[in-house]
Formats: structure tokens, C-alpha cells, sequence
């Protein structure tokens, strides 16, 4: 009631405050047990066991991941998946942070509405993604097909960009940029704009140029937040699996399989459950140590702050 | 002289950046227009002028699209699966994370880490074992066994944005309310959980989108087609019509994508400022 009573307050033992911690703990435990802490040491022990649907299965120790070290659809997986990360940084980080500066830079009355239109194909859920994809590169059709076709380039529109082993993997990834940009765009200028407007002052009063204010100022201020977009973008791409599911089914052969695909392939169609969870599991260590990366490096720069 | 020239060469850029960033930004939005060029025409119409507009505006490519997806039934579906999202990851998300907040001790410390392991886990590695269970427990097929798994995998990440959110809160009126001889519940549904707010907003926001968008839990929990959300629809549509009827297709293209611009430009200055707070906690 008053502000004597808080020493004492603090002091006496609270009986009720146990079962509270509990009660409100509860609820997010119960999820987690029954969704996710059970399931993850099924998929460890089925992950190490042979099983073909029904029955407990048999122990085989690691036999499940020394065959799928050799498993060409695997193997193929783990390639795209790392190449599909290399490509992400070096081609869509770049682009985001030139059309982040650009948006920045002069800051008009545009730059609010274009900034919401480049988000615009981030928040679109990935059938629809799939779906557009498809409607761009289909054959004949399609809207690169069709145009070829209308300007006369017949060479361009005969091209089956999702049917032919090289091209249909670029193909997806074309759409992914398209559609995933939004997002390092809008956390770079989010990040852009916290810097002091004095710096960017002083820089043109020194006579710096657009180029010049970018490359002294604020790329070493997106330092870090470039590093977290490299992390996010790795981790998605070892997730990788709506686009190339829904646009090419992992083909034409195993063109754009990713591990996601083998996962769903090993256990939805194979019904190899001890080979899907083995999966399962590099996927889940794979992106433990890219996120652990990313942390240990978020830390480094918090102390340097 | 020498700085009005200056603003000139600034104003001649200032032009040529915008306009290539207009063009960027047509490149953004073109697979989203270019369908309802070619959706209200017959195909024969569309093989010869695709690229015209068209001459009268057939509905019948919207009508056969409609019917091949069942729109209505896919966003009753969603819908249902969005809000039960929200209502089951929302309340565990903010009791752990005022738990973790302002209840510090070595057991709370040790739970947390327990929450924080879901973080990193990707639905991708339990696949498994979750879909045994469900189909164990009767819980495949039914909306209410894909949203608590979603709810699942977005507890960690949400207990984690509560319990920043509730640390940021000055101690002062902790200790006011709980002096005032309110009770733990009491202090926390009548002052803290109101406080939180911006974040709830926040969680509301970015679960609804996240349940709205997903493919990969419901494909493996669904094969009712009758309980199919709006993603798998369109995913099925994919799998079973071509692009050869391109206007069919065009049309479906602007059903699918439709309630999800509506939803971007009724809310897209609070979804941009949203996920960019979420990022930045992150």
C-alpha cells in the first residue's frame, strides 16, 4: 500500500508465486513436447533405423546416412541447395542495397509507394510465386514465349525454360529473386535511414558523390546487417523446397532437387522413413551451424558498439 | 553559380534514378498485371493477339478457374487456419515471455533455453515423426492438427520477441502493481499484458501472413481435398491443368493472388513496419 511496505514485501516468501511460474509456462511446454521435443527424438532414432512404413524398424547405427552420402539425388540436393546460397548472396544482396540506396539516396515523395511495391512480391505466398513462375516461362504460352513471339525472336520463344536440365534451376532462381528481394530491401533501408543525416551533409560538402557517400558511409554502416542477410539467406536455401516443388517437382531429372525434395520424395513417396529422417536431421545440423554463425557474429559486433 | 549548377546535376540523377527505379518496380508488379491481360479472352483470341487488349470481357475463364480450385471453400480454410494460428501461438508466446522477463531465476533460465532450442529447429526435421503422430492420434486431416503445429514452430520465436518486450518495460510499474496487493495474474492481464500491445499487434500480423502463406505443413497434413487451404489448391491446380488453356490459367492466377494484395494494401504500412521490427529483434 505504501512505499514502506517494499522491503518487506520482497523479503517474505511468496507461496503463490511457484505455481504461477508454472501455470504460465505450462502452455508453451505442452506444445513443444508433444510437436517438437517428442518428434525430434523420433526423427533421431528413426534416423537410425530402417524402416518401410508399418512396424518399429530395425537398429542399423549410421548405415542410413553412409548410403545417402552416395545417394545421386542427395548429392545433387546438397549442390543446389550451396549453389542456390552462393547465387542468393552474390546476385540478390547486391541488387537490394543498390535499389535500397537508390530509394534512400533522394528520398521523394516516391520512395514510400515504390518501397511498398517492392515488398509487395515478398508477402505473395509461394504457390502463387510458383504459379507466376510458371506462367512466365512456360512454352509457348508463356509471357517470355509469347513476347518472343510477337517481336519476331522465334529462337527465344522455341526455349523450354523449365523442361530443359540447364535452364529450369536458373529459371527457379530467377523467380525466387524476383520474389524475395523485398525483404533485404526493406531492412537495408531501414537500416540507411538510422544513419545521421550530418554524415551525409558533411560527405557533400566535402564534394563526394552519390558513388563515393556510398561506398565511405554507408556500406561499412551495413556491415553487419549485410553478414545477417548472407546468414538468412544460406539457412533458407538449405530449407529450400516450395518453388522448385510446386514449379518443376525437383526435375527434369534431378535438375532442382533440393534436400527439402529428397526429404519429401525419401518419405512421401518411398515411404523410407528412416532415410527422410536422416535427412531431416543433416537439415536441422546444416542450418544449426549457420544460425550459430550468425550469432557469434552478431556478438562480436555488439561489443563493438 | 557554382551550387545552383550543382542542384541541377543533383536534380538530372535525382531523375534518372527514379525513373530506373520506376522501371524496377513495373518489373515487381508485371507478372501480377500481365494475367488480367490475357484472362478475359477465348483462346483463340489469346493465340492470335495475346498481347491486345481484349475485345470483350469473358467471364467464363473465371467461372471454370473458380470451379477447379474452389476458392470460397480454400479461404473459409485458411481463414480458419490463420486465426487458429494466432489464437494458439499468441497466449503460450506472451505468458512464457513475461515468465522470462520478470521472473528470473535459475529454473526460468534453464526453461528458456529449453523455448530458445525450438528456434532452431526446422519443420523440415521433425516431418517425420510428426506426420506419424498425426495420423496416430487422428489429427492428420483436420485444421485443427496442422494450426498447433504451426503454433509450434512460432512459440520459441514469439516468447522470445514477449519476453524483450516485457523486459523493456520499466520495473517501476511492476513493482507498483504487485505493492498495490494485485495479484501475479492480476498485474499481468490488467497492466503488463495491455502494455504489450505493439507487439501483439505486431504477432498478430506476422502469424496471420505466415499461417496464410504456408505449403509445406499442409501439404504433408492434408489430403482431404475438402480441408484444403488456399496454397494447396493452388498447388493442385498446377499439377493438374497446363498452361496450354493460358486465359484459364491467367484467370486462376488472378483469383489465387487477389486476397492476398487486398490484404497488402489494406495493411501494407503496418506489415513493412512490422517485419522490419521483427528483423531488427531478431
Amino acid at each position: 500500500m505504501s512505499r514502506e511496505q517494499k522491503p518487506k514485501a520482497r523479503g517474505v516468501r511468496d507461496p503463490k508465486k511457484g505455481p504461477f511460474i508454472f501455470l504460465f509456462l505450462l502452455p508453451a511446454f505442452l506444445f513443444l513436447i508433444v510437436f517438437m521435443y517428442y518428434p525430434i527424438e523420433e526423427t533421431i532414432r528413426l534416423s537410425l533405423t530402417k524402416t518401410t512404413g508399418m512396424g518399429s524398424g530395425v537398429f542399423v547405427g549410421l548405415e542410413n546416412y553412409q548410403k545417402l552420402l552416395v545417394n545421386p539425388e542427395f548429392q545433387q540436393g546438397l549442390l543446389h541447395v550451396f549453389t542456390w546460397a552462393f547465387w542468393s548472396v552474390l546476385i540478390q544482396i547486391p541488387l537490394a542495397f543498390l535499389i535500397a540506396f537508390g530509394l534512400t539516396y533522394y528520398g521523394n515523395k516516391l520512395t514510400g509507394p515504390l518501397r511498398s511495391i517492392f515488398y509487395l512480391s515478398n508477402v505473395m505466398p509461394s504457390a502463387i510465386v510458383a504459379m507466376l513462375g510458371k506462367f512466365i516461362f512456360a512454352p509457348r504460352y508463356g509471357i517470355i514465349s509469347s513476347l518472343a513471339s510477337a517481336i519476331g525472336w522465334k529462337w527465344l520463344g522455341a526455349i523450354d525454360y523449365l523442361g530443359s536440365s540447364n535452364l529450369a534451376f536458373w529459371s527457379v532462381f530467377a523467380i525466387a529473386t524476383w520474389a524475395y528481394t523485398g525483404f533485404p530491401i526493406i531492412f537495408l533501408m531501414a537500416r540507411i535511414e538510422q544513419i545521421p543525416r550530418e554524415l551525409r551533409e558533411a560527405a557533400e560538402l566535402d564534394g563526394a558523390s552519390a558513388w563515393r557517400y556510398a561506398w565511405s558511409v554507408v556500406i561499412p554502416d551495413l556491415n553487419y546487417p549485410i553478414r545477417i542477410l548472407m546468414v538468412l539467406s544460406t539457412v533458407g536455401s538449405i530449407k529450400l523446397f516450395d518453388l522448385p516443388k510446386m514449379m518443376t517437382s525437383g526435375g527434369p531429372g534431378f535438375a532442382t532437387v533440393t534436400l527439402g525434395i529428397t526429404l519429401y520424395n525419401q518419405g512421401f513417396v518411398n515411404w523410407n522413413y528412416g532415410t527422410a529422417s536422416a535427412i531431416g536431421v543433416i537439415i536441422f545440423v546444416l542450418s544449426l551451424l549457420f544460425t550459430v554463425i550468425q550469432f557469434t557474429v552478431g556478438n562480436k559486433e555488439g561489443k563493438a558498439i | 553559380m557554382s551550387d545552383r549548377k550543382n542542384r541541377l546535376r543533383y536534380g538530372a540523377s535525382e531523375v534518372v534514378v527514379t525513373a530506373l527505379l520506376i522501371v524496377l518496380a513495373l518489373i515487381v508488379i508485371a507478372p501480377l498485371v500481365i494475367p488480367l491481360l490475357f484472362a478475359f479472352k477465348t483462346q483463340l483470341e489469346f493465340s492470335y493477339h495475346p498481347w491486345a487488349l481484349p475485345k470483350a470481357l469473358l467471364m467464363s475463364n473465371f467461372s471454370d478457374a473458380w470451379k477447379a480450385i474452389r476458392i470460397d471453400q480454400g479461404l473459409l480454410n485458411t481463414l480458419f487456419v490463420a486465426l487458429g494460428a494466432i489464437a494458439t501461438t499468441l497466449p503460450p508466446s506472451f505468458f512464457g515471455g513475461y515468465i522470462f522477463a520478470r521472473y528470473k531465476s535459475k529454473v526460468t533460465e534453464i526453461a528458456f533455453y529449453c523455448i530458445l532450442i525450438g528456434y532452431f529447429v526446422p519443420a523440415q526435421m521433425v516431418l517425420i515423426p510428426l506426420y506419424k503422430f498425426e495420423v496416430a492420434t487422428k489429427l492428420n486431416n483436420t485444421l485443427w492438427g496442422l494450426f498447433l503445429v504451426m503454433a509450434t514452430f512460432g512459440i520459441p520465436f514469439w516468447t522470445l520477441i514477449y519476453r524483450s518486450f516485457f523486459a523493456g518495460l520499466p520495473n517501476e510499474l511492476f513493482e507498483a502493481a504487485r505493492i498495490d496487493g494485485a495479484s501475479h495474474s492480476k498485474t499481468f492481464f490488467n497492466i503488463m499484458l495491455p502494455l504489450a500491445n505493439p507487439a501483439t499487434v505486431l504477432a498478430l500480423l506476422l502469424v496471420f501472413i505466415g499461417a496464410w502463406s504456408d505449403f509445406l505443413l499442409s501439404l504433408i497434413l492434408l489430403t482431404d481435398q475438402n480441408l484444403f487451404t488456399m496454397q494447396l489448391r493452388v498447388n493442385s491446380f498446377l499439377g493438374a491443368y497446363g498452361t496450354d488453356r493460358m486465359p484459364r490459367y491467367a484467370s486462376a492466377a488472378v483469383i489465387a493472388a487477389l486476397p492476398t494484395i487486398i490484404l497488402y494494401i489494406a495493411g501494407h504500412k503496418w506489415i513493412i513496419k512490422g517485419t522490419i521490427a521483427g528483423a531488427v529483434k531478431e
